[in-house]
């Protein structure tokens, strides 16, 4: 039985005078120390997914599992990056961490849980704003933060939430490798989930990549391995042949729903692109 | 030299000329009623007969015949003492409220027949409760007071963003933790507005619990004013009120600033 094990997921939300079917029968397992990525549309239902894995929702109908037992409440030794960063305003930086740090080693000194903030906030590359409010960070400096609270927590499980998403480019390639660094470099095994709508971003992080169908309704498609190498550059990226593989394989598996996606039924869809051996345009793989 | 340049000129005129002109135009307005209404004193002579209590505005003379400070300080304590009593109910009882949509749906119904009741009501409960004057004042600005800073911080604690409360959750917060780090930071701004909207009525109804009871003090000195046909003093310990009312404002709001800068 692997680490993660989500199985028959759905979620559906009221809405006025109807019901939202968001989630449809959503299935994956992911093994310790994996890397998933879940790659799919804005508004698909990643996010929802992600906050059944976090506790922070309740599914409909199927369950999460993880190390054998079922998920009830925020799961053990998991941190969570959201893409709004969601620090507290009225703290600074290394405030925020401190809490995160205190509530997950309260039998620690208070000068230890100091040090474990400071010695994130500093691999983060923020050690001389660390006593700044984030009004005082710009976006990047936020999230570094969030990312420092997230680790510094020394986790078993990393959910992220389209953590980069409110970043400019740059910025986010730079994080985006930062990350992987983080994850590489930890002494234990992290395992990981990162929801994006980036298949660049997917591809520098994941051990695995699976493609999610746009809602209402959406389900998880099969995964696609990345078998490359761990930390990864973007700059490697742009030229290995696997990765163009993997690219032009997630890049068709999603084309195929954007161009049939409100005539027909999704998988049919699929299977008949396949069958008539259309090509399929790139439209929207990247928002 | 100061030289002003256009911008600091109109600046100038936006701060200080057109308020002072407003305040110009409403002495005038008060003088033109004087002269038609011959009981209302001018303002020329409210001022000659307020000299004394407000050019020695702490000397005591009687009972009900001191300076204008002295007067102002009795009340001020009274108020700060029906007001500390009436936010620190408040305030617990606003959170709490605001926590519970339990609690809120009991106590709603319950807060909106309280809330309207004047003080004028509420005193003379006071004096069968207390049979005194001093904690009776005390019950009726607590009573009166509290109400926008109940309102007002369990308003602030429903504003509280689902984003802080799953910060909350995802760092497994204790529920002390969570109150004292994220609840009552994220609901600060909302409970000092209350304050001051609360500090607000407190200054009215001490006027008028001082006029039912006859303490000294601003309203007290108004009310004896009244019985001795002094009528330029009343004009006085208006103005006082007026004034007084409006630093305290100005200096919550201060308060309040500070806190939003966050």
């Amino acid at each position: 039985m692997a680490f993660i094990e989500v199985s028959g997921i759905s979620k559906a939300f009221a809405a006025k005078e109807s019901v939202r079917h968001v989630l449809d029968d959503v299935t994956l397992s992911i093994e310790q120390g994996e890397f998933v990525a879940i790659i799919g549309f804005m508004g698909c239902g990643k996010s929802t997914l992600l906050n059944i894995v976090a506790g922070l929702l309740e599914a409909d109908a199927g369950e999460v599992r993880i190390g054998g037992e079922r998920l009830r409440g925020i799961p053990k030794g998991a941190s969570i990056v959201f893409q709004n960063y969601s620090l507290l305003p009225w703290f600074s930086a290394i405030e925020n961490v401190r809490l995160a740090v205190a509530s997950a080693f309260p039998a620690w000194s208070r000068a230890r849980q100091e040090a474990q903030s400071r010695r994130h906030l500093e691999i983060v590359g923020l050690g001389n704003a660390i006593h700044r409010r984030p009004s005082q960070l710009s976006g990047g400096m936020r999230q570094r933060v969030a990312i420092a609270r997230a680790f510094a927590t020394e986790p078993d499980i990393m959910l992220l939430d389209e953590p980069f998403g409110a970043l400019d480019a740059l910025t986010r390639a730079n994080l985006q490798e930062e990350l992987a660094q983080l994850c590489s470099a930890a002494d234990r095994p992290v395992t990981a989930i990162i929801i994006t709508n980036s298949v660049e971003e997917a591809l520098l992080l994941s051990d695995r990549i699976v493609p999610m169908t746009r809602g209402p309704r959406a389900t998880l498609g099969s995964p696609i391995a990345v078998a490359m190498p761990k930390p990864r550059t973007a700059v490697q990226l742009a030229h290995d042949q696997d990765a163009q593989r993997v690219r032009a394989d997630i890049v068709e598996w999603l084309a195929a729903y954007v161009q049939h996606s409100r005539k027909t039924p999704r998988r049919q869809a699929l299977a008949t692109q396949r069958e008539q051996g259309i090509s399929p345009v790139l439209s929207r793989s990247e928002t | 030299m100061v030289s002003f340049s256009a911008r600091g000129w109109r600046a100038l005129v936006g701060r200080l000329l057109l308020p002072v002109s407003g305040v110009a135009l409403a002495a005038l307005l008060w003088s033109m009623t004087s002269l038609s209404v011959p009981e209302l004193p001018s303002p020329w002579k409210t001022w000659q007969e307020s000299r004394v209590y407000l050019l020695h505005p702490l000397e005591k003379r009687g009972e009900m015949d001191q300076g204008i400070g002295l007067f102002a300080y009795y009340s001020l304590v009274r108020v700060a003492k029906g007001f500390l009593l009436g936010i620190l109910i408040a305030t617990p009882l606003g959170l709490m409220l605001g926590i519970s949509s339990t609690l809120h749906r009991m106590f709603d119904p319950v807060m909106q027949i309280l809330r309207p009741i004047s003080p004028l009501a509420w005193l003379p409960l006071g004096l069968v409760l207390f049979r005194k004057t001093e904690p009776a004042a005390m019950f009726a600005i607590a009573v009166c007071s509290m109400w926008p800073t109940v309102v007002n911080a369990a308003a602030g604690v429903r504003a509280i963003p689902q984003e802080y409360w799953n910060v909350g959750k995802v760092l497994r917060l204790s529920r002390f933790t969570m109150f004292t780090k994220i609840v009552i930071p994220a609901t600060l701004p909302y409970i000092f507005t209350g304050y001051r909207l609360s500090l607000g009525i407190a200054w009215l109804v001490i006027v008028a619990s001082e006029m039912l009871t006859g303490t000294p003090g601003v309203g007290g000195f108004l009310w004896q004013e009244y019985n001795s046909l002094i009528y330029a003093h009343i004009l006085l310990a208006i103005l006082t009120i007026g004034v007084i009312g409006f630093a305290l404002d100005r200096l919550m709001r201060m308060a309040e600033s500070r806190l939003r800068a966050i």
